[in-house]
């Protein structure tokens, strides 16, 4: 049977419940408006657009009745260790394990990284660069509001499973980042250049590739793997490299460790797609 | 206006699955074409798609998906062969235009290209420094549903019965041209150039006879509304609001994309969606589109024959068949009355509801649990056999669905021998002879149509022709 056939011979017709094949032969599209929507939306731009083909008005009353509880539910409870995804990950330990980034700075060209530290250090007693400071200090541990404000969803609800996946991607990229700190052993910044005096004290390990650049950039990647085309898709790589830069700001890291992390979030996109691919969806689901 | 006793009971009109092709007046309404038939090619029109990666494996992109071309630089920089079946091993000789001079006079672009033709030379590996596509079928939904408007092609598969038998089961889908070959590159959306300078590189040395962008680009320096040029006290607004450390070479890096699209347009057409939020002139890169070169700006036009409400308005090419949307503004009142959420309170008398549509466009859609529409199974087939068909297509919609449309169009004009010349200007010229000034109320906009005139299928007064 040939292209003409095919298409005389049987037919689709779109009904208000799903995909009709020949008429006689009915099958759903499993979830025909949220396809509908998601296609439209996904295209360019409209991602706040017809939710459910409810006016936008509709769609923010409900969103606002639910303000505050996501979040305490999610750090409240805290999240199980992902051992599921921990053994996936080691499944494809080879994918991961050697990514070629490149060799770091040696100490003298560390030496000259340093001094714009020290110049970043001196700016940041300028009324212009004083509020990165209290970014720094809330960016020290593991929070979500640098993420989920570009996506405009913090502190409201509805977005649980978007939550766990970028703690998922924080907890899995940790462990990958500390392997290649260890590798390349690196000093901190203010052991390289002791005029300078770090805002926080230095983690116990080492300095190239900064984990908070990875990190950042690793949710970054991932989130617009899911959603592409949405505009906050490109705004988080944006958030991500201010995270990473203020621990530059900070005293904390070099900018090579800065590249560094981008690089390896980059090229370890590939295996975090498929070992959390199970909560990327269910991230998905949340925002089409 | 409807009765409020009427709205709200989410009764909606059935409709053909390929309607947007009867619009475009590529098929009759019995699914014949129109003027063309299905010829095997020696060389077919090879379209170019810029987008996310793509599932291959679809039943109807059978054939479609060029496997051994496609290639992604969302991982690796360089790019890594997308459906390579061993990265360790050698690209050997591809058919591939290392020659181009399209990077002439464009400095940093001069030398990604040279970096890129190192790349791919006949001894380099598959991926690109062993670093693995990032390509997973599960996040393709808008590569493949872009990939189906394009190039999708019926086909009879196999479906697998609740008795573990299986029995034939045709797919009657198609895109706008069966007969072309899809090349997709992949890309990520890290606002930053270099990507999308390769990307576009990479369509010219395959010589693609069409290329498809249809998104955007988050150039801080083009993102619109533009803001170079405000200055709300001694410094540039864009300095003000700058998030991350500036970086000067970059810019410069910004503009040569923008030229590199322009030019690669002069060669060969490059379709851009122009945007799904009411943007003046289109979003970037589709507000480049001009006379004088070859990028083709794409809007969207509802089954009723509207502009659909999100669509660009200024500097459009052509307008080809997509969805709607609902607005409630002060531009435009268009609301679905028949949604169950529908209000009637506030509404103001003289709204525009009655140019809503309903209609979707039908592309194919990611197999099994991910993808736009999911499904009931973790494993949508066995064996290769389906275990149903719902989660193999979507609703689409927005500027990305017309464009891939009109895209999938000047690819039949190629693969037909309808267009003769091979530059951008040249198949915008044959595209606009094909456009129909389509005029209701006061939306005025060049619909494409293939043969006669667009007709659209949603009522009002304006249906399509009975199928003999």
């Amino acid at each position: 049977m040939d292209f003409h056939d095919i298409l005389a011979q049987h037919k689709f017709t779109v009904t208000a419940t799903g995909l009709q094949l020949n008429a006689t032969a009915t099958q759903l599209v499993a979830n025909p408006d949220g396809g509908a929507t998601a296609g439209g939306s996904l295209s360019l731009l409209v991602l706040n657009r017809n939710r459910n083909r409810n006016r936008n008005r509709n769609r923010n009353r409900n969103r606002n009745r639910n303000r505050n509880r996501a979040l305490d539910a999610v750090a409240g409870s805290g999240m199980q260790e992902p051992w599921k995804e921990r053994e996936k990950l080691y499944a494809a330990l080879d994918q991961w394990a050697d990514l070629p980034i490149p060799l770091p700075p040696n100490t003298a060209q560390l030496r000259r990284q340093a001094v714009d530290l020290l110049a970043k250090q001196a700016l940041l007693r300028t009324p212009r660069e004083a509020h990165r400071e209290h970014e720094i200090m809330r960016e020290a541990s593991i929070e979500l509001s640098g993420y989920l404000r570009p996506l405009g969803v913090e502190d409201i609800g509805g977005y649980e499973a978007t939550e766990t996946l970028f703690y998922l991607i924080l907890s899995l990229t940790d462990e990958i980042g500390l392997r290649y700190k260890d590798r390349y052993n690196v000093l901190r910044p203010n052991q390289i250049e002791p005029r300078l005096r770090p805002l926080l004290p230095n983690p116990p390990h080492q300095s190239y590739p900064s984990n908070h650049s990875f990190q950042s950039f690793s949710i970054a990647f991932l989130f617009s793997r899911l959603l592409p085309e949405h505009p906050a898709s490109s705004e988080l790589f944006v958030s991500a490299r201010r995270i990473a830069e203020n621990r530059e700001w900070a005293g904390l890291h070099y900018a090579a460790d800065t590249n560094a992390g981008y690089q390896l979030a980059r090229m370890v996109a590939p295996v975090l797609e498929k070992v959390c691919e199970e909560q990327m969806l269910a991230a998905q689901a949340e925002w089409i | 206006m409807q009765q409020s006793g009427q709205t709200g009971r989410e009764i909606y009109p059935q409709y053909d699955a390929l309607w947007h092709l009867i619009t475009l007046g590529v098929l009759d309404g019995d699914h014949a074409p129109v003027g063309w038939c299905v010829e095997p090619k020696d060389k077919p029109t090879r379209v170019a798609i810029i987008d996310t990666s793509v599932a291959a494996a679809h039943p109807n992109l059978q054939g479609a998906i060029n496997t051994e071309l496609s290639m992604d630089f969302f991982s690796a920089r360089l790019g890594s062969f997308a459906f390579a079946p061993d990265g360790l091993a050698t690209i050997g000789c591809l058919p591939l235009n290392l020659d181009t001079e399209i990077a002439d006079g464009l400095p940093h672009t001069a030398k990604l290209l040279a970096e890129l033709r190192d790349r791919l030379s006949q001894t380099s590996k598959a991926h690109a420094n062993g670093v693995a596509p990032c390509t997973s079928p599960a996040f393709s939904s808008h590569g493949t549903s872009v990939a189906g408007l394009v190039g999708a092609r019926p086909c009879i598969t196999q479906q697998h019965l609740p008795t573990g038998e299986t029995t034939p089961l045709a797919l009657p889908y198609t895109g706008v041209d069966p007969m072309c070959e899809i090349v997709q590159i992949s890309t990520n959306f890290d606002p930053e150039p270099e990507g999308l300078i390769l990307a576009f590189l990479y369509a010219d040395i395959i010589g693609a006879d069409v290329v498809l962008f249809p998104r955007n680009i988050a150039d801080p320096h083009r993102t619109i509304p533009e803001i170079g040029d405000i200055k709300p006290g001694e410094e540039p607004l864009s300095n003000l609001v700058r998030q991350i450390a500036p970086n000067p070479k970059q810019a410069e890096v910004w503009g040569e994309l923008a030229e590199l699209i322009v030019n690669i347009s002069q060669v060969r057409p490059v379709v851009c969606a122009a945007g799904n939020a009411n943007e003046d002139d289109g979003i970037y890169p589709a507000n480049l589109a001009s006379e004088h070169n070859g990028i083709i700006s794409v809007g969207a036009v509802n089954a009723k024959g509207y502009k659909s409400s999100y669509s660009a308005t200024g500097n459009i090419t052509v307008m080809a068949p997509s969805n709607d949307a609902e607005a409630f503004d002060v531009a435009e009142v268009r609301l679905d009355q028949q949604s169950a959420a529908y209000d009637p309170v506030g509404v103001p008398a003289n709204n525009a509801n009655h140019k809503f549509s309903s209609y979707d466009v039908i592309s194919t859609d990611v197999p099994g649990p991910a993808g736009y529409s999911g499904g009931p199974f973790a494993e949508a087939a066995i064996g290769g056999s389906m275990r149903e068909y719902g989660s193999y297509f979507n609703r689409f919609g927005g500027t990305s669905c017309a464009s891939a449309l009109v895209a999938g169009f000047l690819s039949l004009g190629y693969s037909t021998g309808k267009i003769t010349g091979r530059s951008g200007v040249e198949a915008k010229s044959w595209l606009l002879t094909h456009c129909h000034h389509h005029d209701r109320d006061e939306d005025a906009c060049n619909v494409l149509c293939w043969s006669g005139k667009p007709v659209f299928p949603d009522g009002d007064g304006q249906t399509m022709p009975a199928p003999s």
